[in-house]
């Protein structure tokens, strides 16, 4: 205030280009980010526990053949996807209820950025925050590779998906920040939409069981006197004709609820990842956790007809559809709804000058 | 202390606009079952300092939050340099400062850095952000602490980068909630002059204060509001021809008694115990009368020591505002 200031007139130009407001908030938030050095230890942890959990299992799986490659990288995707539902709605949610609660909201507000630019801005500042955790474990992924036995038509498919399932859960945290007016709120209430998509959809999945139960007629499996007796080396499992004594059996119609289960992340990402189609004769590598989890759902989708191996007396094998038509399209349709829903949302509740305001809470 | 600050008329957004400063008519917010703002009536000229002056939980800052653009009022109109920041509330941002009473910063940037993008969300070019934020620091003395992190700022500090920030877009009207709360008696004289230096140029400088002494020295015009409401709007050239309260101090109140009891004035009397030292209050008309009063004093030969208003002018409308007498 003393020295004397020969000031240059600057001239604002009252116009705010879309992209660069988002680029500013978005730079404005990393930076925040990059500068706390909690952030790096963190990371840091996170490398530790996947690396040490990913090393012991190479160890324990290495000396059974083909597929510890895939194993190992499946391990890191399923943990990446785990972790990143446990920790990006904690990050997220604190992006504007924080903001509030310092007073730098009603700052941002009062510039030329509109509540859009704002909310996209923060999105993708926490979307990029929590691709880091995907980006330290690079190494591990690379590890995995060496082993030479990874199915790479899935490798964009499983990565491409999980961060695509970051970007929703963050857009879910960050919309629930809009909305909520504490941190506390806003966290606890991002938690449960992930929890719902995470766990809520298995439970729907199973309480749901007895609605699809239905009473089929079943018929024992008989195997041919010479697949029977003969080497365990050339059973074959297939290889029976269905008896003609039909009996009524429960049975559960999976293949009408286990749409319920599309919306919960590790199936979307499992689900959109082509599997390794074997030639015949050849020995199913080892299965990681994605592979399990796409294979009991489409097991799953298939209901009945995988279950019950002599169905009216049909042999199931011959009605048995080729393919189940994918779930992630729907998986990742309802999340995205939900996701953009709650962005919309925090939207209007960002507008300014603001109309109505929840009691107990303030401008600045 | 000499520092020249954008003059007006040049090339802010502002200008183009009609430079009308504020105005405010019947204004009404309530939070919920709080009646925060009753009924308000505000004016504010360009090139003046106008103080909102009123207790606390009068009003000031829900009224600072409409002028801002960040409240909307449930009645009454607004316009800002002729814009209403209710229906175009970009174009009022493009030509306001608003400087809260919360000082809240991005602690983990730095002074500059927290000025460049304020500049960057006003749409200035990077370079031209830089400029401008090294102009801001200087001007509010920053210039030493620019890279260091908010964090480890002080109170004072914080709240001069809050006014750097607030002056970012070089707006034409400026609001400035609380702005000398925490300051150091020098950086309370520095903050007078350049909020002086601002209306001068041409901005129309709005403050809020509890701290009236200071307001009279640099405001032009004061608005008080008490629940809620305009209670009174005054020039302070108006103020200076109310009544006011003035202390006079002699070195023997008994004889100062008797010349005032035989000129009919009322005073209320207060004397040292240990001497015949003390001072009477009166109450008179203006500030011709004072003089006149003084001069028979002296000719009286009563041994004056001290003649002076017992308060400032805002705050000696502040209390008989208290009292329920303006």
């Amino acid at each position: 205030m003393s020295a004397p200031v020969r000031e240059r007139q600057v001239q604002p130009r009252a116009e705010l280009g879309y992209l660069s407001g988002i680029r500013t908030i978005f730079k404005l938030e990393i930076l925040q980010r990059v500068r706390s050095r909690g952030w790096y230890m963190f990371l840091a942890m996170w490398f530790t526990v996947i690396a040490l959990v990913v090393g012991l299992t190479a160890l324990n799986v290495g000396a059974q053949g083909r597929g510890t490659g895939q194993l190992m990288f499946e391990l890191v995707v399923a943990f990446v996807l785990f972790f990143g539902l446990l920790i990006a709605p904690a990050l997220s949610s604190n992006s504007i209820t924080g903001d509030r609660a310092n007073g730098t909201l009603a700052i941002l507000q009062n510039t030329l950025i509109t509540p859009g630019q704002l909310l996209l801005g923060k999105w993708l500042a926490a979307w990029v925050t929590s691709l880091g955790f995907l980006i330290v474990t690079i190494p591990l992924l690379l590890w995995a590779m060496t082993y030479g036995d990874i199915y790479f038509p899935a490798v964009p498919g499983l990565l491409g998906m999980l961060v695509l399932e970051l970007a929703i859960v963050c857009g879910i945290g960050v919309g629930v920040s809009a909305l909520a007016n504490r941190t506390l709120f806003a966290v606890l209430i991002s938690y449960l939409l992930v929890a719902m998509l995470g766990l809520g959809t298995l439970i729907a999945f199973g309480l749901s069981m007895e609605l699809v139960r239905v009473d089929v007629k079943a018929s024992n499996q008989e195997w041919s006197e010479e697949n029977m007796n003969g080497d365990d080396a050339i059973w074959d499992p297939n290889d029976y004709t269905c008896g003609t004594t039909l009996y009524t059996q429960p049975a559960y119609a999976t293949d009408r609820n286990t749409w319920l289960l599309a919306a919960n992340p590790f199936v979307v990402v499992a689900d959109a990842a082509p599997r390794p189609v074997l030639k015949p004769g050849q020995d199913a590598d080892l299965i990681g956790p994605m592979g399990g989890i796409s294979e009991m759902v489409r097991s799953s989708q298939a209901g009945i007809a995988n279950t019950i191996p002599c169905l009216n007396g049909i042999k199931n094998l011959d009605t048995l559809p080729e393919k189940s038509s994918p779930l992630w399209p729907l998986g990742i349709g309802l999340q995205g709804l939900l996701a953009a829903g709650l962005l919309v949302a925090g939207r209007a509740k960002l507008r300014t000058p603001a109309g109505r305001l929840a009691t107990g809470t303030r401008i600045a | 202390m000499e520092s020249t600050v954008s003059s007006p008329g040049s090339t802010t957004v502002a200008q183009t606009a009609q430079n009308t400063g504020i105005s405010a008519n019947s204004l009404a917010r309530s939070f919920g079952h709080v009646v925060a703002v009753e009924n308000i009536d505000f004016r504010a000229e360009p090139g003046k300092v106008t103080a909102l002056i009123g207790p606390n939980g009068s009003g000031k800052t829900t009224l600072l939050l409409m002028l801002a653009s960040l409240l909307k009022p449930n009645h009454g109109t607004i316009s800002v340099q002729g814009i209403d920041p209710v229906s175009n509330p970009r174009a009022a941002r493009a030509v306001l400062g608003w400087m809260p009473d919360t000082l809240g910063m991005w602690e983990s940037l730095t002074g500059r850095e927290i000025l460049t993008t304020v500049a960057a969300l006003y749409g200035i070019a990077k370079s031209d952000a830089a400029t401008r934020a090294q102009e801001l620091l200087e001007l509010v003395s920053l210039e030493e602490l620019a890279d260091t992190p908010a964090r480890v700022f002080s109170r004072g500090q914080a709240q001069r980068l809050s006014l750097a920030r607030a002056l970012v877009n070089n707006p034409a009207i400026l609001l400035l909630d609380e702005p000398a709360s925490g300051l150091d008696p020098g950086a309370r004289v520095q903050l007078r002059v350049l909020v002086r230096q601002l209306a001068d140029s041409g901005k129309t400088v709005v403050i809020s204060s509890h701290v009236l002494a200071e307001l009279d020295e640099m405001a032009d015009a004061a608005v008080f509001i008490s629940k809620g409401k305009t209670v009174r709007s005054q020039t302070l050239a108006e103020a200076g021809t109310q009544i006011r309260g003035y202390t006079i101090s002699v070195l023997d109140v008994t004889r100062l008694r008797e010349f005032l009891e035989a000129k009919n004035i009322a005073a209320t009397y207060a004397q040292d115990f240990d001497s015949p030292r003390g001072s009477a209050k009166v109450k008179l008309a203006s500030e011709t009368e004072a003089a006149a009063l003084l001069k028979e004093l002296v000719l009286g030969n009563i041994a004056v020591t001290t003649f002076a208003p017992s308060a400032g002018l805002l705050e000696e409308t502040y209390l008989s505002l208290e009292e329920g007498t303006p």
